[in-house]
Order: C-alpha cells, then structure tokens, then sequence
C-alpha cells in the first residue's frame, strides 16, 4: 500500500500537553492509516490518549499542546504544518467533526435549521443554501425536513434527534472524512443503535470515511472496518474487526474483550476485569501494559515494543504474540438465584405512582408499579432513560413523595419521605449513585466519609470506627491505607468502591444501586461488576440494580423488571424474561444491545422515537411498537399475561403470538409496519 | 540522629514546593500581599517607633506642610499627623477585620442554612435580607447608629457591629447561592438520607466545600471595610476625636485642605494603599482558588 491512495496517514505522531512545569506525552509514536470510505475504529480506556489522536486529525493547536513528532497526512498534506487559513479552508469541509455531547455542541439560541446553513456560508457554499440542500441533507440523516423542523431549537429535539443534526452539520458540505468522538455514549441502547445504523447507512451511500473513537468494542464491531487499540498513549494493536475479535493478538485486547458482557450466552459468563487501573505516572520504559500482563517477562519492562506487521494487515506491538493464546473466559456456577430465606419480601413496592410538576398538568413519571423484592435478591430495573428508573429508586429512598402507593420495609410500611421514617429505616434502604465523583464529599478524606455513617447510625466512637473502618475498605477491596486520601486522589473505579464501602458499613438490608456502573470504563465495570457478585454471595443484601446495561442485568440479576414511559411492562425471573415470548419492548431493547461480530442485519426497526403516551387510554407503548394492533393498542390497556418460568407481561398480543414473533426478521416486521 | 535524616529531605521539598508555590502566584497576589504585610507591620509595631504621641501637642508649627521631621504635616492643634496615622493603623485595621469576621459568620450560617433548607425560611429570610441590603450601606449604618442612642456613639464595639450588619446579608446571599449549588450534589444527598441534622449536614458538608467562595467573600468585603469605618468616622458617627482613626483626622483637617493639603492626603492615602493592597491580595486569592477549583474538579 503506498500513501497515495490512502485518505488519511498518521505517522510517529507524538503529543504533548504542558503539565505543572513540564510536558507529559499523552500520544506517543501513533501510526495508522485510513483509507477512502473506510471505517477505521480507534477504542481504549479513558486517559488512553484517542481523544488527542482525533483532535490532531482536526489539526488542532493550543499554546497547552505540542505535536513533538511525527505527521498527520491528509490527502499528502500535512496537517501539522498547514497555516491557519489553510486549516479553516478544510476542516469542515474535507474534514468533520461529530463531538460526543450534542447537548453543548448546539448553539442554543440558534434554530436549527441556521445552524446547518453556517457550516455551508463558512465554506462559500452558501448558493446551495437557497436551494434545497438543507433539506436533503437533513433527509439524509433521517430527519424530517420540512421548514417547521427547521425553525425548531436544540432543546425542542431529543438527544437522538440533536445527535443526528450535529451529524448532518458535519455532513453538510459532503466530507472526505468524518471524525467522531465517543457519538453515542450519552445516548440511549435504542438511540445509539438508531444512530449506529445510520451511520453505516450513510457509508453505503456517499461512502464518507470515518474515524470513530469509542471505548466501546462492543459497538465497534458493529460499524467499523479495522479497529486499532491505543493503551496509554501507544497503539498496541491493529486489525480487521473480525480478526480482532476472533484471535487477538495483544494481551491487552484479549483482556479488553474479554471484559465485555455477554447478553447472548446462556450460561451468563463472567466477564473477566482487568488486573489493576493504567497509572500513567509509574509506566515502564518498555510496554507500557507490563503492570497489567499476565504474560509480562523482564523484558517486556525495559524493552520498547514497536507495532510489528504480522499478517494480512495487522500489526501488534508485543514480542511474545506468537505465544500467548487467548485466554478462554471464565465460565462462572450458574446464580444462586439469591437466597430466598422467609416469607416476608425485603421490600414491596405496591401501586406507585408519581407526578412531577403542578398538580393536574403534571408529569405522570410513575405510573401504578408494583412489585417485591426478596432478602437477598437482586433485582433489576431496565429502561431507556425517561422510564422512571431512578424516580423509583428515589421514591423508595424517601427523596420523592409518591402521590399514590405504598412502600413496605420487611413487612412494615414506611413513610413516604425520608424526614418521616425512623433510624432504623434509614439504615436499612442505601442508595449508591451513578457518579462516584459526586457523591463523596471532596473536602473529606475517604475514612472520615466511611466513619460518618458508623457514627451516625451506631454511635460508634472514633477507636470502634477505627477498625470497622478497615473492615469495610477490605470489603471492597481496597488497601486500609485508603482512608486518609482524599477523593480526588482515587480512580472513577476506586470512588464507586468507596461509595459502597460507606453503604454497606451501614449494615443496611436493600442497596439501591443507581447506574452504578455506567460512569465507569469497561475494564473497571468488569472489576465492580465481580465485586458486586461478590458481595451478593457474602452478604446476602437484596439490591435494587438499576441499569439500561442489559448484558450486566443479566449478568447480575436474579429478577428484571422492564419499564417503559413509567409502567411495567414485563417482570418475572431473569432468565425468562431474556428469552421468548418477549414483551415487544423488550425485544428491541434486546436487539439494540451491539453484540460483538453480529452486525444489525435490519434498517432501524421500531417506529422511530416517540414520546410515551403517559396516563393515557390505550398502552404506553403504541406509537412505537413494532407489532401494534391498530385500533386496539391506542386505546385500550394491555391486560397482564401470566407466562411459564414466572413472567408476567402486559400486551395486547397473546402469548403465543408474542413467541412467535420473537423469531421473526426484520423484513416480516417491515412488512406488518407497512 | 536518623529522625534527623529522614526529616532533612522533607523539609527540603517542602521548601522548595512553597517557592514553586509562590512563583505560580498571580502577581497582583504578592504585590496586594506586599502592600498588606506593611501595613500589618506598621499596625503592630507602630506605637513603639512613631516619632510622636497620637495627641501630643506642640510637636511643631501648627499648618506648617510637609517636611523631613513632620512628613504628612502638623495640624491645627500642632499634633504631628503622621505619628496620628502611625497610632490609628492598627485601629482601623482591628474594626475593619473583626467587624467583616462578625459579618461572615453570621452571614455564613444564616446563607448556607437558607440555600439548604429552601422553603419558608429561606422565602422569609431572604426578604428580609433584601430590605436590608436595598438601603444604601451608609445609610443603613447611620440608621443603626442612631437607633442605638446617643450613649453608645463612639464606642467601637458599635462600630464592628453596624460593619457587621452591612456585609451580613450580602454575605449571606453569596453563601445562600453556593449551598443551593452544593446542596445539588450526591453527598449532600447521602447525608440527607441518613437523616442528619440541617446543622450537620452545614458543618460537614457544606461549609468545607463553599471555604473557597467565602474566603474570597470575606477579603473583598474586608477591602471595602475600612472605606466604611473612615466613612463613618468622617461624618463623626465613628470613633470620638482625638482617636487618630484616618477618616476621623480627613475629617478634622478638611477644612484647611486648601492650606495644607498634605494633613488631609496623609491620612487619605494610608486608607487608598490599604484598600488597593486589599483588593489586589483578594484578586489574586480569588484566581489562586478558582485554579484549584478547577483542578479539583477535573
């Protein structure tokens, strides 16, 4: 292959960014190459330096960093030395960038539809503007094109909807190359699938190369052509997707896959986590995964591996990849299914419902929910973000007044908010957030977080504290040392352990758990995702796991209960909701979840993104189902159906026809949207 | 011996940090910083160098200007006014600080419980707060002043008060807003369902992540302050003559700015360096926090 028919050629780029007095290397001697109406993938955890590649790839420059080395080619010319008029004459043009957060990427104050045309005017197409470009390029990417869209503002879209503008903003002068950056992972399992699809959807029609950054694998093998793995600042491995998924060759890849969940395995493998956390501070002058390798040797440490070609266009750095096979996954024992001591469920959730906003033109989040969860179950809530997920929780913590319904602790109802209940009560519900970086006070150092509960509930002096307190950071496995550092000098992964050191101290008999995972990298997921399973087996705690991560839900839970716009519409055992006859929700959430090497054979499947009809005549879910009834869906509710291994579902559609569709392909389904 | 050893090094690196520390400060930082050491200087050690008495008279021709022996001239009453400066520092900085102190810890408590608690005590406090600081702060002061009667006048516990009630509400209002954002995060929340007290959740959680914000309160309020107490005195409902405090003398002598201007601009800029180093050392603490703010956060 020689340069003049790639696209895009990285070459030994090396950067830096100005650190206290000096510069720490954040990229170091990446090379790879995309070519034309190629997917080229870059993954690797947070800190590993992809962010930075793909920001070269836009030339970008600032005092805070420095190109130390190497070259960015595009199309020949160097990016890295190309003057500024002669930058903002192509980026944007040849070159577009699609950025991770769509909600601050939109200006706000800007209609949309002027928004698109500014890229256009910046690039002396504004002639094309009268004509029907916008609306082309809108259609483009899915979106309605007609004028009153246009005239709509960043906030009157949802984030799929704003992700597909900023989409069609990059594509709006029809690029050579599309760089994005992480472009769904603020998104919804539906959404991102929605967008996934689209995306490879436009490659097949204007065949535009990309470069997508992700931690995501999973997702990548969905889209992308060849995938390179950066680990701390180097590229540690380039291959074609399948072969990176069927034989990779660095230890660091096999780690990284086999860290993904599985949905698709019945025996619920265990994802196997990473050894240890990428401190960039103490890496070895060779391999800078010889911390973290189960196959390092002493060389590895001193020795600096370079990306060597191995076959058909792959290449990996690492001496000894003849050698080591991959390792098989862990096969764990089958879940206990939790231990199901006593009559009396944990906590029973019964007829909830709650309304947000003023009284009568309120929003109906929760809408009659009911159900129990037993000593020592975990039991898992599943939605896309607006099912009311974390309004329950906040609802059984007593955050939120429900309007209707009751909550029983172990048999015993509570009050609804928290001032109400006893001591006693409060102890025994712990809620654990989503994002470990708020919810531990960061002018307190961790042992004085952990110790507070320990006084406030138990009256425990300091002494006693003491040595609970190492108790509790061996719990979740963390070195007693701990408890006199301070938040900030913790990991996302170590944060969220401290956060469940200082829930469990409480000695409490239900864990909320909130997203506890999603704010974390893969690899860390794995390792608190082991804790978690862990801690089930030790202590017996019920959980509440909240979580639109279906491969960790089934991974993890005992029961599931599915939620669409605040109701319930399909609860039983875990394995029996997983598999047929699924609820029609149900199953697209299932078939949104990328699963590695099994691309989505289907054109985005359900109805587009509707807005559930809360509190309304008819089911939640019509106008989005995929297997509505027309006329009875919309206005009559969907009576509960009781299904063999304990499900119990809420649809129209009987249970057998339910069973049978679940087999169905994306072209019947077609045929009956139609 | 090896104690010796082992904490040579630390003290080294410690030092060294401290001048790493120093050469990262924003420069308004250490010239405010600089201007502010010398007036503590002089406040501390003042009356045992000042060349005069604050009111020993006859120290040289009455109005006679500035010279090498009377630098900021002799008043009306032959009373050397820079020796008056000299003697007076101390008291201005003494009513300035402790009065901004009483200011932000009441405000402080009274802020961060409203931003907490919401609801009605934060509805009527808030009002009521607002009504005080619509009035105009001098005008506010002079009110308090009069309705504390003629008997108290002149006393300085008086005077650290009406400071106090003038930086309280609108302390309070800073500190208001800060736990209202504070009150938003996680841990605040954790705490709350452990059902600890409003006070509790203040002190523990609050008030150590809102010390940035109130820090550079109090020094902005702290610049202004002794603007306040020489306003004060110069309308005489400060201190009591022959207190040498600065707004007090700008007052006495003003009628005779015209003959020597230099009794009247002595005082004047001793006030003007105080509030300019003041208000350059907050500008840079102000900065210097925001940075480890940010960094904190990141």
């Amino acid at each position: 292959m020689t340069d003049t028919v790639q696209l895009l050629v990285v070459r030994n780029l090396t950067v830096a960014y100005r650190q206290g007095g000096g510069w720490a290397r954040a990229v170091d001697q990446v090379s790879f190459s995309v070519q034309p109406g190629e997917v080229f993938g870059l993954v690797g955890e947070s800190g590993c330096g992809k962010s930075t590649v793909s920001l070269q790839l836009l030339g970008y420059r600032h005092p805070s960093t420095k190109v130390e080395q190497g070259d960015v080619l595009f199309k020949g010319r160097s990016l890295v030395t190309m003057s500024r008029p002669e930058l903002d004459r192509l980026r944007g043009d040849r070159i577009a960038f699609v950025p991770q957060n769509p909600t601050t990427a939109l200006n706000p104050g800007i209609r949309i539809g002027d928004q698109l045309v500014e890229t256009m005017v910046a690039h002396g197409r504004a002639e094309q503007v009268k004509g029907a470009a916008i609306a082309e390029v809108l259609k483009l990417v899915g979106l309605p094109a007609d004028p009153g869209f246009q005239r709509r503002y960043p906030h009157q879209l949802s984030g799929g909807q704003q992700q597909r503008v900023c989409i069609a903003m990059a594509l709006a002068c029809d690029p050579d190359l599309l760089v994005l950056d992480e472009p769904t992972t603020g998104l919804d399992v539906t959404t991102q699938e929605q967008i996934v699809n689209l995306l490879s959807d436009l490659r097949r029609r204007i065949g535009v190369a990309m470069l997508y950054v992700t931690h995501d694998l999973a997702l990548l093998s969905q889209i992308a052509d060849r995938i390179g793995v950066m680990y701390a600042g180097r590229m540690v491995e380039i291959a074609p997707t399948h072969e990176i998924f069927l034989r990779p060759r660095h230890p660091y890849t096999q780690g990284l896959i086999a860290s993904i969940p599985l949905i698709e395995e019945q025996s619920a493998r265990r994802s196997r986590p990473l050894r240890g956390l990428l401190r960039r501070r103490e890496l070895p002058a060779g391999c800078p995964f010889t911390p973290r390798c189960d196959h390092a040797r002493d060389r590895c440490a001193s020795e600096r591996q370079e990306l060597e070609a191995i076959d058909n266009g792959r290449a990996v750095a690492c001496w000894r990849w003849r050698e080591i096979a991959p390792i098989p996954a862990e096969t764990s024992v089958a879940s206990t299914g939790g231990r199901q001591s006593g009559p009396v469920p944990a906590l029973s959730v019964d007829g909830v419902s709650v309304l947000y906003g003023p009284r009568g033109r309120g929003f109906r989040a929760v809408g009659d929910v009911s159900f129990d969860i037993k000593e020592g179950e975990v039991f898992a809530l599943v939605g896309e973000s607006g099912s009311g997920k974390s309004t329950l929780a906040r609802v059984i913590s007593g955050l939120v007044a429900p309007a209707d319904g009751t909550i029983r602790l172990r048999g015993d109802q509570m009050a609804a908010s928290v001032g109400g209940r006893s001591r006693d009560e409060r102890r025994l519900i712990q809620y654990i957030f989503q994002n470990p970086d708020a919810s531990l006070n960061p002018r307190a150092r961790i042992g004085e977080t952990i110790a507070r509960p320990l006084a406030h509930f138990f009256g425990m002096d300091a002494a006693r504290a003491k040595a609970a307190l190492a108790d509790a950071l061996h719990d979740v496995r963390l070195d007693a040392s701990y408890q006199d550092r301070y938040p900030d000098q913790l990991s996302g992964g170590e944060r969220q352990r401290v956060a469940i050191a200082r829930a469990l101290v409480a000695k409490p008999a239900l864990l909320l758990c909130d997203e506890i995972l999603s704010a974390l990298d893969v690899s860390v997921q794995a390792s608190i995702l082991a804790l978690l399973q862990q801690l089930k087996s030790e202590h017996g705690i019920a959980m509440l796991f909240i979580s639109h991560d279906l491969a960790v839900v089934r991974m993890l839970a005992d029961r599931v209960c599915v939620l669409y716009g605040g109701e319930v519409m399909e609860i039983g055992a875990r394995e029996a909701v997983f598999a047929p006859p699924y609820h029609p929700y149900t199953y697209s959430l299932l078939h949104a979840v990328p699963v590695p090497l099994r691309r989505p054979d289907k054109p985005a499947k359900s109805r587009g993104l509707v807005e559930p009809k809360r509190g309304g005549v008819g089911c939640v879910y019509a106008g989005r189902c995929p297997w509505q009834i027309e006329g009875v869906c919309e206005t009559e509710r969907p009576p509960w159906r009781e299904a063999p291994g304990g499900i119990r579902l809420r649809c129209h559609l009987t249970l057998e026809e339910l069973s049978a569709r679940a087999g169905w392909t994306a072209a019947q389904d077609k045929e009956i949207a139609v | 011996m090896s104690m010796d050893h082992a904490a040579a090094p630390t003290r080294q690196s410690a030092l060294s940090r401290y001048r790493l520390l120093w050469g990262q400060t924003p420069q308004s930082f250490r010239i405010g910083l600089v201007i502010l050491l010398v007036h503590l200087i002089v406040a501390a050690t003042g009356p045992l160098w000042a060349p005069y008495g604050y009111s020993q008279m006859g120290t040289g021709i009455p109005l006679s200007g500035a010279s090498w022996e009377h630098p900021f001239g002799v008043d009306q009453l032959g009373r050397d006014v820079f020796s008056r400066v000299v003697h007076g520092s101390h008291i201005v900085i003494l009513l300035s600080l402790s009065g901004t102190a009483l200011g932000l810890v009441v405000g402080a408590v009274l802020g961060l419980l409203s931003g907490y608690l919401g609801g009605w005590f934060d509805n009527l406090l808030q009002r009521l707060l607002e009504a005080l600081i619509s009035i105009p702060f001098l005008v506010l002061a002079l009110i308090a002043i009069a309705s504390a009667g003629p008997e108290l006048s002149g006393n300085p516990i008086l005077v650290v008060l009406v400071v106090a009630l003038v930086y309280a509400p609108r302390i309070a209002r800073m500190a208001r807003a800060a736990a209202m954002d504070i009150a938003t995060r996680d841990y605040v929340t954790v705490a709350r369902l452990r059902g600890e007290s409003a006070w509790s959740v203040m002190r523990r959680e609050l008030l150590p992540n809102a010390t940035g914000v109130l820090l550079v309160e109090f020094a902005l309020r702290a610049g202004y302050a002794p603007v306040l107490v020489g306003s004060l005195g110069f309308l005489g409902f400060g201190l009591r003559p022959p207190t040498p405090e600065w707004g007090l003398m700008i007052s006495e002598n003003r009628a005779l700015i015209i003959i020597t201007p230099i009794t009247v601009l002595g005082p004047g800029l001793a006030l003007a360096s105080l509030v300019v180093g003041l208000n350059l050392f907050t500008e840079g603490l102000a900065r210097i926090l925001g940075r480890t703010v940010r960094l904190g956060a990141q």
